[in-house]
This record gives structure tokens, sequence and C-alpha cells, in this order.
């Protein structure tokens, strides 16, 4: 102390070691902090360095650099440095924002809408793209995602669908066909109800029963702390706002560009959504919630068997070995409502431009480089994935380790497959659909009220938007073909 | 009497001071703890590893689960035999009683590989596990890197609001000059004006200036005297006695000199508890760094440890715990020696309003 | 204006202008732009569309807006009151002759030093309902406690108690005060007659009226903020949004959902209100505060 006294002491020193002291420090962080994502300029070797902001860690993002080093090696013009971030889409839009995007931006199929009608973007096919590829390569729900106001956006990078995953030996235990999953939601529902494994009290000790098993007075008591559970149609709770379409119905009618959040289906997924908690007890299954583990980790509650059957995407083939390479486990289309056809969200990554890159050009070049049918091909093989492309080369699912990944391709192109709706406040939507799924599962709102509610919110404020895009429509629309 | 009264008051500060420290402990806890065990029911204080005699040798394992399903124990009492592939350690067959309890355990070297053993085949030791807060650097990949972007960020700011706080509360106090208490009780109402408000112009005039991106917006700020400084400053500077500045005067000395050579000494507990007090705003600083830095290497360890917090849904606790240790551990330091000019710095700026 | 006059003028000027400079620049110019905004429909990547008092209107008929006004008022008139208590009293406590005194004070000032994301973390934890320290020492004891963060009713009273754990920059702002308060007053006192609460009453408190209500006012600006914690703890506003405030909020519209204008509108009326409640505060306390020696 005495000597921080000592030091404060000589104070016109201080004063004047502290300027110098600022002024080394202000030069230092100029170069560290000058952070130019985009377009580092020129490389040492003479190549253009293109910046590219990818949202994948682990043996994902090793896929991806893959890619990258083969492009990088293919060519001498341009390098591509591939940089993980997390957080993307807003970090995209505030670098964006802020002057300084990268060239490529790895972003979600659910980006790409908001991010055009805004202008973040720069369409491909004013940069050629067009020339390169076209609609017919490619599954229709993905191209449909990157394709708006007649204009390219973005190209798809890795497609996704999901299914029903189930746990075999739980079936197995519970007297069920371990190879046979429901197809309706009904049979899901009686099937829940067996695997379902409850503690309580009975005769004066602790016994384990199934939920089937129980008697109406303790049904109806709800007197038990749950085990494990069937299934939890908020476990993992990612895909909540489009429940209704297992149920036929649709949050967005594309004809007349309205949200139709209660329509009859989405009000029956609500009601069924709302049977979990009805069935085993809000309290309980908040209690059970809470015992979860993370989801990258063996205490993962599908992984370690705390719940027998999941919505889940087809990346889950990946973490089933990581985790619990002992696991038997299925996967199947998710039942629909009657049984009848097949239902799946598609949605995918994307690469895309961000408007205020400093290289679009090679950023394209890349970009459609990833899109060959090889790279593609590659790069999924690598992610466990299928591909986005129509074309596939006849070894591509003979050497690939997913054993379902044939289920999951065709869920992608069967007409069932939705991918996501382009609503120009989908966000806010989204949150709001999620957040009225929560208050439902938890019963603190009726399925009407709480959607009812969610349109009659976010009607005003569509109808806000349209009003103020039919106002600015034919300035951004003229902006945007001009070639950058 | 008194010694009734004096017990009292240590019992209340020891119990008040335990309760505050809990937290802490329970982070060193975690920060020693295989990420198995950071989540155990009933929790633990201490972190343990495992041995167990497997195929004639010691090996360390990870308890899995305690069996009472049924599934695991035949109707004869026996435990069904193991599925482990080959070459890996044999299971034990063993006979179920009502008093032995069941565990399944997997071998820690080889996760894949698990055995049922009855619970006293299981021994257990204290073992700290130190290479979490290695191990957490190394994945934070960035470490240094965050290390350095606060520490220079700490050194900017500090100097910054040293320098330009006093040289306003100089101008606010030790000059007469027309306006003077006007114009100091708007800068005064500054400081009611809530981050919000202004967060989304200052972005955008960040951007304008081209300075997204970069460190800038997080210390230029600091080099134009924040309200809240210069009234720390301002109040104490009030109580520095009139013949000083006055003696100086008479001597010759211009404002700028009686600042630097009179004032200045006067007020050396003030200013460091201006330095001490942007120190650890800069350091623990969370919601600037969020909105103006873009590149993941220019974080500052404050945004730095929620790099832990979601990487796929997921929380490494433990490696978290290590981090977090680490980023508090010099700033704890600092705090107990500097404890007491500090709180001498806090009471002769006499907040008396 | 005489030339001395003068000359003071432009050296008073000249030591402030940084400060005049940085309230310009980063204070009263982006509080006019935002209030511009406040009127615009603006998403920062186009240029901003006047409308207006739409965004006005809209906000008073959100209800996720009176939800987060809500939730930060609750939480502002559950946690001023306590932690000024608190403090004072952990403060007097720090204030006696006991061995020691030295590490009980590091003790209670340590929890304001821990980053935030690491506190929030830290208390992640401790709140778990399955596995933290809480509810097991809790159900130790026989009670079957809450889901704290994953129940509605709890998520705030639990922020509350967080909270509370880091005011130690309270603590040691009452301890100098209490330092500063003169011996001879408690001892002409207790000449007098007077017992500990007289002495209390009548001597520690006036002479403390102003730091009081200088931690009563900022107690109430920076709980009227709280942002940190929640967003890191529950960033989507926790269950069924009983963790959404203000300031989330504000964030929420400004980065998430594009909406600066709206983001703007809202800012505005927060800071509205701080200034209302400032003046609320020192018109209260106008009479009781006792300034020594002004």
């Amino acid at each position: 102390m005495r000597s921080i006294g000592a030091i404060i002491r000589s104070a016109p020193r201080l004063a004047r070691s502290a300027a110098v002291i600022a002024a080394a420090a202000a030069f230092l962080s100029l170069p560290g902090g000058c952070g130019d994502a985009g377009g580092k300029g020129t490389a040492p070797d003479g190549r253009v360095v293109i910046s590219y902001w990818e949202k994948w860690t682990g043996f994902e993002k090793d896929a991806m650099q893959a890619i990258v080093d083969d492009y990088n090696t293919s060519q001498s013009r341009v390098r591509v440095e591939l940089l993980p971030v997390s957080d993307i889409s807003q970090k995209v839009m505030l670098a964006s924002a802020g002057g300084n995007p990268p060239d490529v931006a790895g972003l979600y199929s659910d980006d790409v809408f908001p991010y055009a009608r805004r202008g973040a973007l720069i369409p491909l096919d004013s940069l050629g793209a067009l020339e390169r590829v076209s609609k017919k390569d490619y599954l229709p729900v993905y191209w449909r995602q990157c394709e708006h106001f007649g204009m390219l956006w973005a190209l798809p990078s890795t497609p996704t669908s999901i299914a029903l995953h189930w746990n075999k030996k739980l079936f197995r235990e519970a007297g069920l066909d371990p190879d046979r999953p429901p197809r309706t939601i009904a049979e899901l529902d009686e099937m829940c109800d067996r695997l379902t494994v409850v503690e309580l009290w009975r005769n004066g000790e602790m016994a384990r029963v199934r939920y089937s098993e129980l008697s109406e007075d303790e049904r109806r008591k709800k007197d038990f702390r749950i085990v494990r559970l069937g299934f939890s149609p908020l476990e993992p709770g990612w895909w909540s706002p489009y429940w209704g379409l297992w149920f036929g119905g649709r949050i967005w009618d594309p004809e007349t560009k309205t949200l139709t959040p209660d329509s009859k289906g989405d009000i029956e997924a609500f009601e069924w959504i709302r049977s979990f908690p009805e069935r085993y007890g809000v309290d309980n299954i908040r209690s059970f919630d809470s015992s979860f583990g993370n989801f990258a980790s063996p205490r993962n509650p599908f992984l370690s068997g705390k719940v027998a059957m999941e919505l889940q995407g087809v990346w889950m083939h990946n973490f089933i070995e990581k985790y619990a390479p002992n696991m038997e486990w299925g996967a199947a289309p998710f039942p629909t409502k009657d049984g009848k056809g097949t239902v799946t969200v598609a949605e995918s990554d994307v690469l895309a431009i961000p408007r205020g890159a400093k290289h679009p050009r090679d950023a394209l070049d890349f970009i459609l480089y990833v899109n060959r049918r090889k790279t593609m091909e590659k790069l999924c093989l690598l992610q466990r994935k299928f591909t986005p492309l129509r074309a596939v080369s006849p070894d591509f699912y003979a050497r690939h380790p997913n054993p379902y990944i044939k289920m999951f391709r065709s869920l992608a192109e069967s007409p069932g497959a939705y991918g996501t709706p382009p609503i120009p406040i989908l966000n806010e939507y989204a949150d709001g659909l999620e957040a009225a799924a929560e208050r439902v599962f938890f019963m603190i709102d009726t399925p009407r009220d709480a959607l009812e509610g969610v349109r009659k919110r976010f009607e005003k404020r569509l109808r806000q938007y349209y009003k103020r895009w039919a106002m600015v429509k034919d300035r951004r629309l003229e902006e945007w073909r001009r070639t950058r | 009497m008194r010694i009734l009264w004096k017990t009292v008051v240590y019992l209340l500060l020891i119990v008040g001071s335990v309760l505050m420290s809990l937290p802490f402990a329970w982070m060193l806890s975690t920060a020693l703890k295989p990420i198995e065990q950071t989540m155990s029911m009933p929790p633990n204080w201490l972190p343990y590893r495992y041995y167990a005699e497997i195929d004639g040798k010691r090996e360390a394992v990870v308890p899995v689960e305690k069996i009472i399903s049924t599934a695991y124990v035949a109707d004869d009492g026996t435990v069904l035999r193991r599925r482990i592939d080959a070459g890996g350690a044999s299971v034990r067959v063993v006979r179920a009683s009502e008093n032995a309890p069941l565990f399944k355990v997997a071998l820690e070297r080889d996760r894949s590989k698990w055995a049922v053993l009855a619970a006293s085949d299981v021994s257990r030791r204290v073992e700290p596990r130190w290479e979490n807060f290695a191990n957490a650097v190394k994945e934070m990949r960035y470490f240094p890197r965050y290390l350095w972007n606060t520490l220079l960020l700490c050194v900017l700011t500090v100097v910054g609001s040293v320098v330009s706080s006093s040289l306003a509360a100089y101008g606010f106090s030790r000059i007469e000059w027309k306006g003077r208490d006007k114009l100091f009780a708007v800068v005064l109402a500054t400081m009611m004006v809530p981050f919000p408000v202004v967060m989304v112009p200052l972005y955008c005039l960040f951007r304008w200036l081209g300075m997204i991106g970069t460190l800038q917006p997080l210390w230029v700020g600091s080099f134009f005297a924040q309200a809240f400084n210069v009234f720390l400053l301002r109040q104490f500077f009030m109580g520095i006695p009139k013949d000083l500045s006055d003696a100086a005067r008479i001597d010759g000395c211009g404002e700028f000199t009686i600042f630097l050579k009179v004032i200045l000494p006067a007020a050396k507990p003030a200013l460091v508890v201006v330095a001490l007090l942007q120190f650890l705003f800069t350091w623990n600083d969370f919601l600037g760094p969020l909105i103006y830095l873009t590149d993941q290497s220019d974080y500052t360890l404050a945004l730095g440890l929620q790099f832990f917090q979601s990487q796929n849904g997921g929380t490494e606790w433990h490696y978290l715990m290590a981090a977090s240790i680490l980023v508090i551990a010099p700033i704890m330091l600092l705090f107990v020696i500097a404890q007491r000019s500090f709180i001498q710095g806090i009471s002769m700026t006499g907040m008396k309003g | 204006m005489t030339g001395m006059e003068r000359r003071r003028l432009v050296l008073g000027l000249l030591f402030v202008s940084p400060c005049l400079i940085g309230l310009a620049v980063f204070t009263l110019y982006p509080l006019a732009a935002s209030f511009y905004y406040s009127f615009c429909d603006y998403d920062i990547l186009s240029e901003p569309l006047w409308v207006g008092t739409a965004n006005y209107a809209e906000m008073l008929g959100d209800d996720l807006f009176w939800k987060s006004l809500y939730n930060t008022c609750f939480f502002a008139a559950l946690f001023v009151p306590l932690s000024l208590v608190l403090s004072l009293l952990v403060a007097m406590l720090l204030n006696q002759a006991v061995k020691f005194r030295f590490l009980f004070r590091a003790l209670f000032y340590l929890p304001a030093l821990v980053p935030i994301v690491a506190g929030a973390m830290i208390w992640l934890w401790i709140y778990n309902g399955e596995y933290g320290l809480l509810n097991y020492a809790l159900s130790r004891i026989g009670i079957r406690a809450p889901q704290w963060l994953a129940d509605p009713a709890w998520t705030k009273p639990a922020l509350v108690f967080m909270a509370l754990w880091g005011v130690g920059n309270t603590i040691i702002i009452y301890l100098a005060a209490l330092q500063d308060v003169p011996v001879q007053l408690y001892e002409s006192a207790e000449i007098d007659g007077a017992g500990f609460w007289a002495k209390f009453r009548h001597v520690t408190i006036p002479m403390i009226s102003p730091v009081i209500y200088f931690n009563l006012i900022m107690g109430i600006i920076g709980a009227m903020q709280i942002f940190t914690r929640p967003y890191i703890m529950m960033e989507r506003g926790g269950p069924d949004n009983s963790a959404l405030f203000y300031t989330i909020y504000i964030f929420q519209n400004a980065f998430r959902y594009s909406r600066m204008g709206y983001a703007s509108a809202m800012a505005w009326t927060l800071f509205v209100a701080i200034v209302f409640l400032t003046w609320l505060g020192s018109k209260s306390a106008s009479g009781k505060i006792h300034y020594e020696g002004r």
C-alpha cells in the first residue's frame, strides 16, 4: 500500500508516463483491433484473401475445412479463410450493419428471407450464379428457401430433415416391438404411456412402475416422480412452432400472406402438447426436465435413456455415435395424426454473400465450388448428412455411415417436406409461438387462447410491415437488381 | 453486556461472510472436478477418482449409474452378463442381495467399456483435477488473446478516465467562472441517461467512424470525462483548502501548474478510487463488447467466458468455473492490496451529496 | 465581463472541454438521435422511415412491453429497499472494532468483483432444480423447494437474492460514511442518556442521510436497467417471460428483430421514467437530508 502511495505521490511524473503508456497502448490496439473481417487484403503470396464465417465446430467444421483446403489448392488466385463464429445470425447482421462483414457467411436457411428483404445480402444471380446452377439441380424444398422476390440469395451447403428417433432397448423392455415405431399420433401416445416409468409409494415402499400400469386413482393424484419419459413434445423443443404440420395445420398461408397460427391443425397440435402435462403432471415434468444434461454429452436425455422417443434431425446419428455408441436406436418418419403421408421440416445451412463484402465475385466462385456434385457429396458425407442436389452418385449411400440416411433423404424429397415459411417477422413470430407452446405445456393458457393471442399480436405487426414495404418496394428491388 | 454484544457481532459477521463465500467455494470445488461429477446428486464438495479391480488390474473408473432397474438383475438374483466388446474388461457375476447396491461403472480410459460391480468393490480417493485449469485455457483457444485485450482496455480506460475526469473536475471546482455550476448540473443530469437510450445511435456513430469491429468504441469514450468520475473527483477537490491554491497563485503559478503540482498530489486517494472503479468496470464489462466486437479474436475475458456456455447447447461447467477463477484471481489480488486506500478514498470524496 | 473574468471563463472551459465534447458527442447527440429514431421505422441497414407516433402507440398496446415493465418494477421494488437495509446493516457490523476486520471486509466485498458472466453461471448452477446446492440444502431440512429459474413465480425473487450477493459496493460506501461520523456526537448522545436505538435514529441516520439518498437514487437507476444476469441465465426471457426485463426486451427488439425505432421508443420511455423517479426521490428527501457545513 505504501508503494502505491509512493507511486501516486509523484503525480506529475506519473502523468507523463501514463501519457506514454496510453499512447503506446492506443497504437498497439490498432492492428489487432482493426479486426478487418472482410477481405484482409492480399496474403503474402499475392492471393486475394476472402473471409468465410461459419457456425460449425468440431467435426462439422473439420469437414468444411477439408473442402476449403481443397479449394485453396485447386487454384492459386484466391485463398479462403474459414473462421468459426458462434451466434452467427446475429454476428453477421451486426457486422454487416457495422460495415465490416465477411465475404462468405454460413447462415441458416431461415435467415435468408429476413436478410434478403432487408437488403443485407447480395443476390447471387446478379453476380451470374444462374449461368452455372439452376433450380432443377436441387431438391425443391431447399431451393425455395433461397429464392425470393424472383432472385437467388444463397445456395444450400448441407441439408437436414427431422424424424422420430427411438430407443430400441427401452421398447423391448416395455414389451413393444423394437422395430415397429408408432405411425399415428394415437399410437405414439399409447406407446408413450407404456414407456414412461414413474417412482411412487405403494403399500409403504418405493416402487417403479410403468405409467400404463398405474391405477385410475394414482393417475389422478399424480403423486409420483418421473424416472423415464416416453416422449415430450418440448424435448428438444426446437420446432415447437411447427407441430401443427403433423396435424394438417399451417402457421402461414402463402396465398393470402396471412398468419394462421390458430388453424384447426395447429390448435389440435397444441391440445396434444397439453395432453402430456395433463397425464403426467406439470410439476413432475418440470423437475424431471431440470435433471437433463447438456445436449452434446452422454447425459443428453435421449442418449442417457431418460427419454425414449424424440423428434430429432439427421445429425442425431453423430451424437449417438460419439456419446452413446452402444445404444440401439431406430429412426422413422414422425407419425402424423392419421398416419397418412409423411411430414418433415427441411432446413439447411446456406452460404450467402453479405452486402458490403469486399470480394463478392470470388466469394461466389467459392460458393459454386462447394455446390459441385463431388464437393457437395464429400462435404455431406463427412458431416454425415444427405445432399440437397437432385442427382446423387451411386456409391454415396453405400459409403454413408448413417443407416437411416435414405429415409431422411426421402423425407426431404416428399411433398410433405416443409421449409421455413417466408414470413417477414419470422423471428418474433417464432419466438411468440415458442412462448405460447411453453405456456400451453405448463398449463398456463389453453391452446385456443394462446394461439389466438399470438395471431392477434402479430397480425397487426405484419400489416404494418406490408404497409411500409409497399412504400419502399420498388426502390429496393431496383437497388438489388443492379449488379454489385 | 459488552461481551454479549461482541459475540452477536462476531456471529453475524461469520455467518454472513460464510454465506457470501459459499458460491466461491462451490466454484473452486467445481473447477477441480471432472465433468461427470459436476452434476452429481447429492452434491459433493470434494472431487474424487474412483478405482476398481477389473481383470486383475487396478483401473480408474467412472460410476455411471446405480442399478435398480429389473433389466439388469435376473429373477434368481444374478446380474446379466457383460456386453463388452472383445478385448475389453470383463465383468464379474455378482449375486445381488438386498444389502448390496450394484453400480454400473465405465472405464475412464475407454468409456465404451463398462462393468457391473458391487459398491464395496469400488474405492475412491480425493483427487482434484488441477489439469482443468490448463485444459480450460486450451479449450477457450484465445484465452491469452482475451487476457491481452482486456488488460489493454483496462489500462487505456483507467488512464483515460483519470486524466480527463481530473481535468474536468478541476475546471468545475477550482476555477470560478460564469455558468460553471449550471453547466455542471447538466453534466450531472446525464448520469440519469440509461445506456439503452444511447446504445443504438452510439452504434451508428461508431459505424460511421469505422470503429465497429475494433476495440476502439470500448475505450475512446473514457478519454472524455464521464459524469460519474467527474462528480466523484469534484466532491473531493472541493474539500481541498482554498489557501493552497491561493498561495500557489500568489507565487505566480498558472492554473495548470496548480492542477498538476498542488491538487493532484493531494487527491491521490480519490484518484485511486476512480482508477479502481474504472478498472473493475472495464474488466467485467459485458454489454459493450457484446455489441461492438465482431471478430472473435477481439473479445475480452468477460465475453470470452460465454464461450463455455453454449456450444451445441452444452455447458462445460468444470472448464467454465476454472476459467472464471482465472478471471477473478487478479481482481481479488488487486482488491486485497488496495483495500485500505480504496475505502479511505471513498470516505474522503465525502459522498455527502 | 472584466478581463479577469474572461480569462477565468476561458481557462475553465478549457479544463472541462473533454467533458463537454464527450457530453455532446457521446450523450447529447445519441440522445437526440434516438429521440428521432423513436419516431421512425429503422432496421439499421436501410434509411430510417418516419412513422410519427406509431411506435409509441404500438408500445402501449404491446403486452410484452407491459410485462417487461412490470417485471422490472417488481425487481426494483424488491431489490432496492432490501439492498439498502442489508448493506447498511453489514456496514455497521463491519464498523465495529473486531479482529480480522480486514478479512471480513474483503469477504463481503469480493462478490462484487466477480465478472458478471462467471457469477451468473455459478448461480445458474446453485439454483438448478435437481442438482443445485440450494435445493439440496433445503431438502436436507425438509423443505420442498421450487424449481427457481424454471418456475415463473420464482425467477424474480431468485434474481433479487443473487443481486443481493453482490452489494459490496454499497456496503463500502456506507462503511466510509459511517467512519466519517464524528465520535463526539455519539459521546454527547451517550451523556444525554441515549441508548443504542436512540443513537442510531438521532445521530447515525441523519449524519449518513446524504449517502442513503445517493445509494437510493443510484440503486433505482441501476435496478431499472438490469440486463446482464438475466440475459445470460435466461436469454429468451425465462419461463413464461417472467424474467423478461425492460432492457432485455429493448435489446431483443434492437438486435434480434432489427426494430431499432421501436427499441428507441422504449428506451426513451425508460429515460423519462428514471428522471421522474429521481425527481420524486429528491422531492421526498429534500426535507430530510442533513448536509454538514453547507
